[in-house]
């Protein structure tokens, strides 16, 4: 799965997000894969690895606006799992590839899209 | 022996244009374990149903693939479809082709829409069936409090057969009610009469709940009375503790330091001056009067209310000169708008001041300076008498309240803090909620519809007796558990619980009742003793192990 993107995306805010996008028409890259989680905190440290592991090019966090969570705290603590994988791929020196964490509410398509695309340009600009 | 997947593509009535459904068909029964693959048009509808009903029926299919629009439409309604069909409505996973695959990408998607069912595929190859049970509820509800809101509640639970219980603090009912007989021309006596009198209504006085532990259904209340402490158990908390003002002179403290000439009378509440109003003896009547709000709190709803009442009645009863300094008159209230185009009649000076104005005293009078925005001048004012600004603040007790639920409050300390995804009534805890005052500056008409929503939320949950619930979605392993606590520490609805089994050992131990669903303690267990039926570690990692190579 070299070049794809996985995508965690939380049920409450995310993935209704990108079907609103998909609803809207716009369009992103499609190398994108979404993984539906029912909160962003459910999305463990071992996902993300595993992803990079099967060669993911970049994995992406989708949550709920900060304050406003549907299970009150799962993004912030799917942001602090983000930064430990950073620290981690770091620390055994593969870093490089993007972990990211992305707030967004469920009628924010255009968010979703932007994200999708700034993702995009941090790995082309890398040369993967 | 393999388990047998159906695939069901369904291309929308013809909404899903750029994908090959005839190759994709063919690629995905080359699937493992796909033992039929059905391509149709109309799945949503009933022809389509009965179709998928048929074919797993027939083809005896164990679980089931479904590619078509987003799983956040069709769902729960497929899920029925497949319990119609004899097998467990958990058995399905949804492949979003079309909101997240044709709508979104031009030319064709073919390939695209063939991973994606293979995701599916090997997430449902995994999934295991989830039973559902009535679990039963405790009836009784405990209501919070013994004003306007908690009585009114207390007697429409009471109204759709509910037991309830009003606990209040203080020795009598209705504290704080006299505003609204004021204010509203409310008949609070007769409310709170026909509390006393309604049987299915318990009045517990002078009482204080001091710890609360259970979960919805079953929450166990202990309550300190006059006589000693009883321990109750209650299916449902409402918590309609109301609100508090305070002067907020705290801002001004210039007033302090510069004289101390200036009386407490001279400056006064809303409550005194109301007082004020009502004394018929009061030696001179003050000429000219103040009025602030809306300066040091933009929740300024109920202090504008009582303003322009406080402000007409004087005008009628004393023929007083009236200011009213403020930064915005909101009249987003029932009859507010009537109340201030009244008052302007009446002859009340609004002056619109963007700061604060600054107070001080001159030969006991208290003196007024402020800005005015259209005038673009300072006025200076001296008046009898200036009603400072209060701020509206929950009741006293609220953090107690919020440390024995432990439930969150916002910024202001009010219950319900600012969180969208939550009702407005509602908390993070199943079977807690708030009305009235004690989560915001409400107005009477809002209080009302508070109500009404609690009424109809709490009658939802607790008439049958019992909830319809999913057994074991979320589930610690006895075995793996080490009570290290974490879950419990870090779940957001307090659905997790420390219980004892095989005589010593303690393990955490997840409420069906309790539990929504978010998946925080299996992600954070250590131990990896939580499990999500339906998004396991197993489940996820199947998902990405599909992805190939593009």
């Amino acid at each position: 799965m070299n070049g794809c993107i996985v995508a965690f995306c939380c049920e409450h805010s995310a993935y209704p997000a990108a079907d609103l996008a998909g609803k809207l028409r716009l369009h992103y890259p499609e190398n994108i894969r979404v993984i539906r989680v029912p909160c962003a905190g459910r999305v463990d440290v071992i996902h993300i690895l595993k992803a990079l592991e099967k060669g993911a090019a970049a994995v992406l966090v989708l949550g709920c606006e900060d304050g406003a969570c549907h299970h009150i705290t799962g993004n912030t603590r799917a942001k602090e799992r983000v930064k430990y994988c950073n620290m981690l791929l770091k620390e055994v020196q593969i870093d490089g590839r993007p972990v990211a964490m992305f707030n967004l509410s469920p009628n924010a398509p255009h968010k979703f899209v932007s994200a999708v695309n700034e993702i995009t340009k941090i790995i082309k600009e890398s040369g993967r | 022996m393999e388990t047998k997947i159906g695939v069901f593509l369904c291309n929308c009535g013809g909404a899903i244009k750029n994908i090959d459904f005839d190759a994709a068909v063919k690629k995905v029964a080359k699937f493992p374990g796909v033992t039929c693959v059905n391509l149709s048009s109309d799945l949503c509808l009933e022809e389509g149903k009965k179709k998928m009903i048929s074919c797993i029926r027939g083809e005896n299919i164990e679980r089931v693939v479904v590619a078509a629009c987003s799983p956040e439409f069709q769902e729960h309604i497929l899920r029925e479809v497949l319990e119609k069909a004899g097998l467990n409505g958990h058995l399905l996973s949804m492949a979003n082709i079309r909101e997240q695959c044709s709508w979104t990408h031009d030319g064709d998607v073919t390939e695209k829409a063939v991973e994606l069912v293979k995701m599916a595929v090997n997430r449902v190859r995994l999934l295991q069936p989830m039973e559902k049970k009535e679990l039963p509820v405790n009836r009784e509800v405990l209501v919070v409090g013994g004003g306007f809101s908690a009585s009114n509640t207390a007697l429409q639970l009471s109204r759709v057969g509910l037991r309830t219980t009003l606990l209040e603090k203080e020795a009598v009912l209705g504290a704080g009610t006299e505003e609204l007989e004021s204010f509203y021309g409310f008949d609070t006596g007769s409310m709170i009469s026909a509390v006393e009198v309604d049987k299915n209504i318990e009045v517990l006085t002078s009482a204080q709940m001091t710890e609360v532990g259970g979960k919805i259904g079953d929450f166990s209340v202990r309550i300190r009375q006059e006589g000693g402490e009883i321990l109750r158990k209650y299916g449902a908390i409402v918590l309609a503790t109301g609100h508090q003002t305070e002067l907020a002179l705290d801002s001004e403290p210039q007033l302090r330091a510069e004289d101390e000439a200036i009386s407490g009378l001279n400056i006064v509440s809303q409550e005194q001056f109301c007082c004020m109003l009502g004394n018929s003896g009061l030696e001179t009547e003050p000429k000219t009067i103040g009025f602030m709000f809306d300066f040091s709190d933009e929740n300024s709803r109920f202090t504008t209310l009582a303003t322009l009442n406080n402000a007409l009645e004087a005008k009628k009863k004393w023929g007083s000169e009236i200011y009213v300094f403020c930064k915005n008159v909101k009249v987003d209230s029932e009859g507010m708008e009537k109340l201030y185009r009244e008052a302007r009649d009446c002859g009340v000076v609004f002056l619109k001041s963007e700061a604060p104005p600054r107070i001080t005293a001159e030969n006991g009078r208290v003196k007024i300076e402020a800005k005015d925005v259209f005038l673009g001048e300072d006025v200076i004012l001296a008046c009898d008498v200036l009603v400072a600004e209060e701020l509206y603040l929950p009741a006293e007790g609220a953090e107690n309240l919020s440390s024995l639920l432990s439930i969150r409050r916002d910024s202001k300390g009010f219950f319900q803090d600012e969180n969208v995804h939550l009702y407005p009534v509602g908390s993070e805890k199943k079977g807690v909620f708030f009305i009235g005052g004690c989560r915001g500056d409400l107005d009477l008409g809002r209080v009302l519809t508070d109500i009404s929503s609690v009424v109809m939320k709490v009658h939802e949950l607790l008439s049958s007796g019992k909830i319809l619930v999913e057994l074991e979605k979320v589930k610690a392993d006895p075995q793996k558990c080490v009570a290290c606590l974490t879950c419990i520490r870090v779940c957001p609805h307090g659905a997790i619980q420390l219980v004892r089994v095989d005589g010593s050992k303690e393990v955490a131990e997840i409420s069906d009742l309790a539990c929504d669903a978010c998946g925080i303690c299996a992600a954070i267990c250590p131990a990896k003793a939580i499990k999500f039926q339906g998004y396991r570690d197993e489940e996820i990692l199947a998902q990405i192990e599909a992805i190939q190579e593009l």
